[in-house]
């Protein structure tokens, strides 16, 4: 553990941090260490405090004591402004976009360029696009508002802003890849190269020790607020071409020790047997459109099933998935639920036919944030806790919620703490939480383990198993491919809204399924982003 | 937490009462008056009609919107109720459903603007609040009084009698914040309110019939307001347009004392009462006093503010900057 600034090419070091939170010591005498030109990996359970050591650096939360040095610089007194000012740049795990602004103005929000006729709206707007087109591959319009923008996008949207001003001598990307598909997290990697090929350091958390075997040079280990362990990945060298060449070849073995690190124990079996022995059909989607993202989507849910849906930003998945749930209107085509046609036009409809939703964007439309975890949790199911006039039973909901917490081990296991206060996984067991006692028979769990630790997944996964061997059908959107793999039984592949293939998992490689989400290897349909 | 810390969170909750009492006291030691039986009941009797309207308020707030026409509510049920008795000969309990339901068709009307036509709460019951007012002028020539001398003593003892020596306003006050209670604080129907106030995508997301919801809220607000409007025109013998205004910005006030007092800072029913009270019990201090009345609306505004910036500075406290993920 490295304490002190003793080399003299960091671009970072934090030592000795400690923050502690009413109930909660987030952070206690933990160290992170970052060298020149380095993409430094920082991973840990759900809470452990990643994200609260990046908001101290960020100058958000102020650190009980220790000390940070930036660029070999001591920082007395860290605001946002003086991080900033240092060339420190940060991609927050959660989107900090405003709604109602456009892509241009969300790009240039406080660092806007005047013209000699006040704001420069249109070269700004040039400049939104071309970073967004050639360094993030994406093509958006800047005067498209944020909330119209797909959460894939509104990430770029955010990595855009950090970077624009070609400043930034040290970037932290907290969970990056979360919501981004197979192709646009290859792209965003070969740009996190080219950043640190250019002299920039790179803090990289993220939950997917695959992606953090693969690019980072080093990786430090949180668990409960301490950093437990450094440890080199072997280093990635830059040859004359200044291609990168990985050095390192064992990367599973890397992630199990990494895994064994974070959650104090080895973890086995990341995904539960498959025992689907496929009932009766629960979900009947036919030739459903929405006349703008999709098509003609028909497909099957039988009860007992787990079938996942993937596809890359802008294949509609995310569309589709709305309107099944009745959030967004469709044009054509019909969905029924255990052979019951169901019209689309509300969420509520939906539940009381027995489907239900985890949804992706959890903090806006999972979660009621200033609500404790008790009220989340019952919130969908209130009647199971209340008389038949409407009586709210206060200490049945108390005991449902206290049990849903110790079953889904969501930290800390106290049911009136506001939700706002739990680490993203966290969270993420709280909306799963929510629908698991119900006698539902279609589950949609869109990402459902988007941000959730590696101890937590697997936990969830047996969870899915669960309600799979129950007797409900899944459905479940996902842009984790291995994930896909290793839970479903089928997978269906979106490619510019139509269902372009449907494909048994058992057998199928993941360099065939990247290829099918790419449109690459299907005739007749063109590639859409590389 | 900090001693600073706890301090402050200490006042943000309960410095409104600590206020609340030292008004008391000073009322008390200023006016001899003041601490009288019959006048501590006046001030209960006095408000009955700000609380019940503040208490509809609350509803719609806590629901996350705002009701601007809850005077036309308490204008539209006191009136037809007694034009129900004057002119068409209803007996007097009828009379008084008639007025409640009025009240709900106001409501009503501001759900539909709002819900199936989707302007915003604030445009869609200023709109009913200006209609409104200018139907009654219309209907009043004017805006001249409607009296009803002859009214049915049943009717004016909702005002005026008593029973089991309880004056029946205040009766008729506790029962309407009894409902209120148990259906803001302790039925699931209001966990969902308080949902859909906060996160109206979760709350829709978790199969709340949002819809249905906001427009039960403003239905149920209205009808609420029509029965202050009852007990005024019981109370007065006559209807005067356009009276029911002057409880708007009581209500509002009222609504969000409260909810400075709440953890939160949700509007709920128990600071409502006590917000209620505390604006009734400094007009009728400066009232005994003999001090000019308009001082009560400085005051109000004082404390208003001074409230609201307590429980906001609660929030910017260490540790409570922006939300983890
Ligand atoms: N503002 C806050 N108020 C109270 N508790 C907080 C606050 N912020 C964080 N915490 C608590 O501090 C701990 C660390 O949270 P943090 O967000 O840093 O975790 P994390 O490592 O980023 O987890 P995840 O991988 O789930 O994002 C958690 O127990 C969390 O509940
Ligand atoms: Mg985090």
């Amino acid at each position: 553990m490295a304490t002190t600034a003793d080399s003299n090419s960091n671009a970072l070091v934090m030592s000795d941090i400690s923050k502690a939170f009413p109930g909660v010591q987030a952070l206690d005498n933990a160290n992170l260490v970052v060298a020149d030109r380095e993409i430094h990996g920082l991973v840990g359970e759900n809470g452990a405090g990643k994200s609260t050591i990046i908001k101290v650096l960020a100058g958000i939360y102020e650190a009980d004591h220790g000390s940070v040095w930036v660029a070999n610089e001591q920082l007395e007194q860290l605001t946002p402004q003086s991080v900033h000012e240092r060339g420190v740049r940060f991609i927050h795990q959660e989107l900090s976009l405003v709604p109602y602004f456009n892509v241009t103005e969300s790009v240039f929000m406080a660092q806007e360029k005047q013209g000699v006729f006040g704001l420069a709206t249109r070269k700004m707007r040039r400049q939104a696009e071309d970073f967004l087109a050639n360094i993030l591959g994406a093509e958006i319009d800047g005067r498209t508002l944020i909330r119209d923008l797909t959460v894939a996008q509104q990430k770029l949207v955010q990595i855009a802003r950090a970077l624009i001003d070609g400043q930034a001598r040290l970037v932290v990307f907290d969970e990056p890849t979360a919501v981004l598909g197979a192709a646009d997290i290859n792209t965003l990697f070969g740009n996190i190269r080219e950043l640190r090929n250019s002299g920039i350091s790179i803090v990289y958390v993220s939950h997917y020790l695959s992606e953090i075997t693969e690019i980072c040079n080093r990786v430090t280990v949180f668990r409960n607020g301490v950093d437990v362990d450094t440890i080199h990945l072997g280093e990635e060298q830059v040859n004359g071409a200044g291609n990168v060449v990985s050095g390192a070849a064992n990367g599973s073995v890397r992630q199990a020790e990494i895994i064994k690190l974070m959650v104090g124990r080895e973890i086995t079996d990341m995904y539960p047997e498959s025992q689907a022995t496929p009932a009766n059909t629960v979900l009947e989607v036919d030739g459903l459109s929405d006349g703008i993202r999709f098509v003609d989507a028909s497909f099957s849910v039988r009860a007992g099933e787990i079938v996942g849906l993937t596809g890359i930003i802008g294949s509609g998945r995310e569309a589709l998935v709305d309107s099944i749930y009745g959030q967004r209107r469709v044009s054509k085509g019909t969905l029924a639920v255990a052979g019951k046609p169901i019209k689309l036009r509300s969420p509520a409809q939906a539940v009381s036919a027995g489907l239900v939703l985890v949804p992706r964007d959890r903090r806006n439309d999972g979660l009621v944030l200033d609500m404790s975890v008790a009220d989340n949790v019952n919130v969908a199911t209130l009647e199971m806790v209340s008389s038949k006039l409407g009586w709210h039973r206060r200490q049945q909901a108390a005991q449902r919620a206290d049990q849903l917490v110790e079953q889904l081990d969501v930290r800390p296991r106290r049911s009136d703490t506001i939700v706002r206060f739990l680490s993203g996984g966290n969270q993420q067991k709280v909306v799963l939480a929510r629908w698991l006692t119900t006698d539902s028979k279609v589950f949609v769990l869109d990402q459902p383990t988007t941000g959730v630790d590696v101890g937590a997944r697997s936990e969830i996964y047996a969870l899915v198993a669960q309600l799979a061997a129950g007797g409900a059908g899944v459905l479940m959107s996902s842009n984790d491919l291995a994930e896909v793999l290793g839970i479903c039984d089928r997978v269906l592949v979106m490619v510019r809204g139509r269902i372009v293939a449907e494909r048994e998992t058992s057998g199928l490689a993941l360099d065939e399924l990247v290829a099918l989400t790419t449109g690459s290897a299907l005739e007749g349909v063109e590639g859409v982003a590389s | 937490m900090s001693g600073r810390a706890f301090g402050l969170t200490f006042l943000s909750r309960y410095g409104f009462l600590v206020v609340f009492l030292g008004f008391f006291i000073f009322f008390a030691t200023q006016s001899d008056a003041f601490l009288n039986t019959s006048n501590l009941v006046n001030i209960l009797e006095g408000n009955t009609i700000l609380l019940v309207a503040a208490l509809g308020m609350t509803l719609v707030v806590a629901s996350g919107g705002i009701d601007l026409s809850i005077g036309i509510a308490i204008d539209f049920g006191g009136w037809l109720a007694i034009v129900a008795m004057m002119d068409h000969d209803v007996a007097w309990p009828l009379a008084i459903v008639v007025g409640v339901i009025v009240g709900a068709a106001v409501g009503a009307f501001n759900s539909f603007l709002i819900v199936w036509l989707g302007v915003s709460p604030f445009l869609a019951t200023l709109g009913t609040f200006f209609i409104g007012g200018s139907i009654q002028q219309i209907y009043t020539s004017g805006g001249g009084q409607v009296p009803f001398r002859q009214m049915p003593t049943g009717y004016q003892e909702l005002a005026t009698g008593e029973t089991w020596g309880i004056p029946n306003e205040i009766l008729i006050g506790a029962v309407v914040l009894f409902v209120f209670y148990v259906l803001l604080e302790r039925s699931i129907y209001g966990k969902r309110i308080h949902a859909i106030g906060l996160q109206p995508s979760a709350a829709a997301v978790a199969g709340i019939n949002v819809r249905a919801y906001l427009w039960m809220t403003f239905v149920v607000a209205s009808a609420t307001a029509s029965v202050g409007g009852i007990i005024s025109t019981a109370g007065l013998r006559q209807f005067t347009p356009l009276a029911g205004f002057s409880y708007l910005l009581d209500a509002i006030a009222a609504v969000f004392i409260g909810a400075s007092m709440h953890p939160q800072q949700r509007p709920n029913v128990g600071g409502t009462l006590v917000g209620v009270l505390f604006l009734g019990m400094v007009s009728n201090g400066l009232n005994l006093m003999g001090l000019d009345f308009n001082f009560r609306d400085a005051l109000e505004g004082l404390v208003l503010v001074g409230a609201i910036a307590l429980a906001v500075s609660q929030r910017r406290l260490p540790g409570r900057v922006g939300s983890p993920a």
